[in-house]
């Protein structure tokens, strides 16, 4: 065929990089309403849950069981399970029913009920709903930190600067698992120069992933996967109630968490059960909240590519989030995997959260160059920086950042590498060298970074942990060299294990380690001139880019 | 509006069996603070400090800087204790997150339980790793060694669920 000249120049956009596919209810690949969807049911005999939606009790998978036993409220089940579907998705968007109204009632829903109320909803009405669901009545934001040689001394630079410039919370996890004592550890040290407070993980094994906790090395953690079938669950090699002790595990050392889970990944995974992947994840949603976990990371995370590709599946993303705050749980609401060539696509994907905002609108933001990021590239890196900010100040929208001056960057992360620098003197690590903290100060990667002797490293992470370094550690080295506001704000960061106030629905801290939590923020968005506004002082902070130009710059 | 009604009616039931609940509960160990509120009590840290101790029973208040320079204050010190996620379990319980408050019930359990206890019991609780008895016992250690009443039958539960589903490590 004589090619079509616009067809040739559509062919070439980078949207048509991507992959799309037309859904296949059978195998899972449908993002909402499948066939295979059952229908919502519930039957209760003497205050226990017998039928799940068709299911009898001799029948559940082990998932139906938690649900059943954990995650619904028995004693409004049956009054909830009668209402239209229509009724409670207009309660989701009328301003004037309150979120603690729709929160009981969502308590006594079954995961297919729940389906076939947001099934009946359109973006914008998500969206509203999700501006009056989220738990926190402050918006926030999440970052990733990682590099593709794990060098620590970038790890804290980059951590440094991603603080200053509005997280308040960031992740690292590892290109090689040896590392990971280290990342954390950068993590720990550049964090809390960029601003005091900020809360730090690393996403790992599930088990090394608690120790590095228990250690006071890292402050929360969030990669403890839950799936919507059995069969994955297992794959994933684990199960509801190993999940559940986990939890528990996390909260006796004094240590936030929440879970993951996302749209997408039993398909991945080969068992969807010819189910949507919106009832397969609501699902993951109500074992989070069987558990007891204050919160989860959804939006499909690191699966984003299977619902981005089917109709719908990014409005199925945005349910997903919305549900997860219906359940009462923080949401940290994705927005990381890159999933698409087109910058076109990205911006609307993440306008669904962004606009409402979230607990967590990114988790993570990328706050280093995309092909430095391990968690295989964000839909937002630091080249971004200026969109975020720009796309904030025109839509008068909190995304959790600011603009920062090149000055004060340059500042922090000469800080954050010096502190490390000190860190690792006094722990007997291999040396960092005034060369490399020059480097990290003025880096855009790891390609700006001189190599380290990667053998001497990993030998030394491996002792960090055999010679059981705690954070304890960490303040002692910092303040003998110096570095004391860094010691006392690591030391402010063990302190919240003590108290707990931060193992509470979507808690971060501010720069004085003041908690702010869905206790005492709670979310009362009601319609205009209610919830969360932003301040005078936060939209100077905005408004404030150094792009702008000012009449007194023109001579005249 | 009979959608309005029902909310209020739902509502109004819960707000009465959480009454009925609190009064049926048994008297176990005994509160440190009863009645905590979310309003007035939280952040316990910066509104009920004299309620937040150490596991060696120092106020939070002698976590220094100082002291950890000169080692009075080790890595035993920053531990959460029972008594305090209990507490944070009321405060859940007032913001009506019922299985949040669970989870720190459970939690404060296992503040008893070694780190390195831990990490086993979480292992073997993972699908095909334990024959059913093995999770018994667990669940009988749990229960006569450390007084971790809750996960105990948490941990029967899982038996009796992986035997129905085939989890079971084979014997």
């Amino acid at each position: 065929m004589k090619r079509q000249k616009r067809f040739e120049v559509l062919a070439a956009r980078p949207v048509n990089q991507d992959g799309f596919v037309v859904e296949w209810p059978e195998v899972g690949l449908i993002a909402m309403g499948s066939p295979s969807d059952p229908v919502p049911s519930i039957k209760i005999e003497q205050g226990r849950v017998v039928e799940l939606d068709g299911i009898p009790r001799a029948k559940m998978d082990f998932i139906d069981q938690f649900i059943a036993d954990y995650a619904i409220d028995v004693k409004k089940a049956e009054k909830a399970m009668a209402m239209d579907n229509l009724a409670i998705a207009r309660m989701l968007v009328d301003v004037n029913v309150p979120r603690e109204e729709i929160i009981q009632v969502a308590g006594g829903l079954t995961p297919a009920k729940i389906v076939a109320v947001l099934n009946t909803m359109n973006v914008v009405e998500m969206m509203m709903a999700l501006q009056k669901m989220r738990a926190r009545k402050t918006p926030s934001n999440q970052c990733h930190i990682t590099n593709v040689n794990d060098n620590p001394v970038l790890i804290a630079a980059d951590a440094a600067e991603a603080a200053m410039r509005g997280f308040d919370e960031m992740e690292t996890t590892v290109a090689v698992v040896r590392y990971a004592p280290f990342n954390a550890l950068s993590m720990l040290v550049g964090g809390q120069v960029g601003r005091g407070g900020v809360l730090i993980q690393c996403a790992l094994e599930e088990a090394t992933e608690l120790q590095l906790g228990m250690r006071g090395i890292t402050a929360y953690a969030e990669t403890i996967s839950v799936y919507g079938t059995e069969n994955v669950f297992v794959d994933g090699d684990d199960t509801p109630w190993s999940k559940g002790f986990l939890a528990s595990a996390y909260a006796s050392r004094g240590l936030k968490m929440r879970f993951t889970s996302g749209t997408g990944s039993e398909v991945q995974m080969g068992y969807a059960e010819g189910k949507s992947m919106l009832y397969l994840e609501v699902r993951c949603i109500m074992v989070t909240k069987g558990a007891g976990v204050q919160g989860l990371q959804n939006g499909s995370v690191s699966c984003i590519g299977v619902p981005a590709a089917v109709p719908s599946g990014i409005r199925a993303v945005l349910a997903e989030n919305l549900c997860t705050t219906m359940m009462d749980l923080e949401v940290a609401s994705s927005n990381d995997q890159t999933f698409t060539h087109s910058d076109i696509r990205r911006t609307a994907r993440t306008l669904m959260q962004m606009l409402p905002g979230t607990d967590f609108i990114c988790s993570g933001y990328g706050g280093i160059p995309n092909y430095d990021n391990m968690f295989a590239g964000s839909n937002w890196d630091v080249d971004d920086y200026d969109d975020w900010n720009i796309i904030q100040r025109d839509l008068q929208v909190d995304g959790g950042l600011k603009p920062v001056s090149e000055e004060a960057v340059i500042a922090v992360r000469n800080k954050a590498a010096r502190a490390l620098q000190a860190v690792y003197r006094e722990l007997g690590f291999p040396a960092i060298t005034d060369e490399e903290v020059e480097a990290a100060t003025y880096a855009h990667g790891s390609k700006d970074m001189p190599p380290r002797n990667v053998v001497e490293d990993l030998k030394a992470a491996q002792e960090m942990m055999s010679r059981g370094v705690t954070g304890l550690d960490v303040v002692k080295a910092l303040a003998k060299n110096g570095f004391e506001d860094l010691a006392n704000n690591v030391l402010g960061l063990l302190k919240q294990r003590v108290s707990g106030d931060y193992l509470h629905t979507a808690a971060i801290l501010d720069k004085e380690f003041n908690v702010i939590s869905a206790v005492n923020n709670r979310n009362d968005y009601r319609g205009p001139g209610t919830g969360y506004r932003i301040s005078p002082e936060r939209w100077e902070e905005i408004k404030n880019i150094s792009q702008a130009v000012k009449p007194s710059d023109f001579d005249i | 509006m009979v959608e309005q009604k029902l909310v209020e009616d739902i509502v109004r039931e819960v707000i009465k069996s959480m009454y009925q609940e609190s009064a049926a509960a048994p008297a176990a160990a005994p509160a440190p603070a009863p009645g905590l509120s979310p309003e007035r009590d939280y952040p316990l840290a910066a509104k009920r400090p004299e309620l937040v101790k150490t596991p060696s029973g120092k106020p939070l208040t002698a976590i220094t800087l100082e002291k950890v320079l000169n080692s009075e204050i080790g890595p035993d010190d920053v531990r959460i204790t029972p008594q305090t996620l209990r507490m944070q379990a009321e405060i859940a319980e007032g913001v009506g997150r019922t299985q949040f408050a669970q989870n720190l019930r459970r939690a404060a359990e296992l503040t008893a339980i070694p780190d390195n206890r831990i990490l086993e019991i979480y292992n073997a609780l993972r699908p095909y790793r334990s024959t059913k008895q093995e999770l018994l016992d667990i669940a009988g250690e749990m229960e006569t060694k450390y007084n971790a009443r809750i996960n105990a039958s948490f941990v029967r539960e899982a038996a009796e669920v992986y035997e129905r589903r085939n989890r079971l490590k084979a014997e």
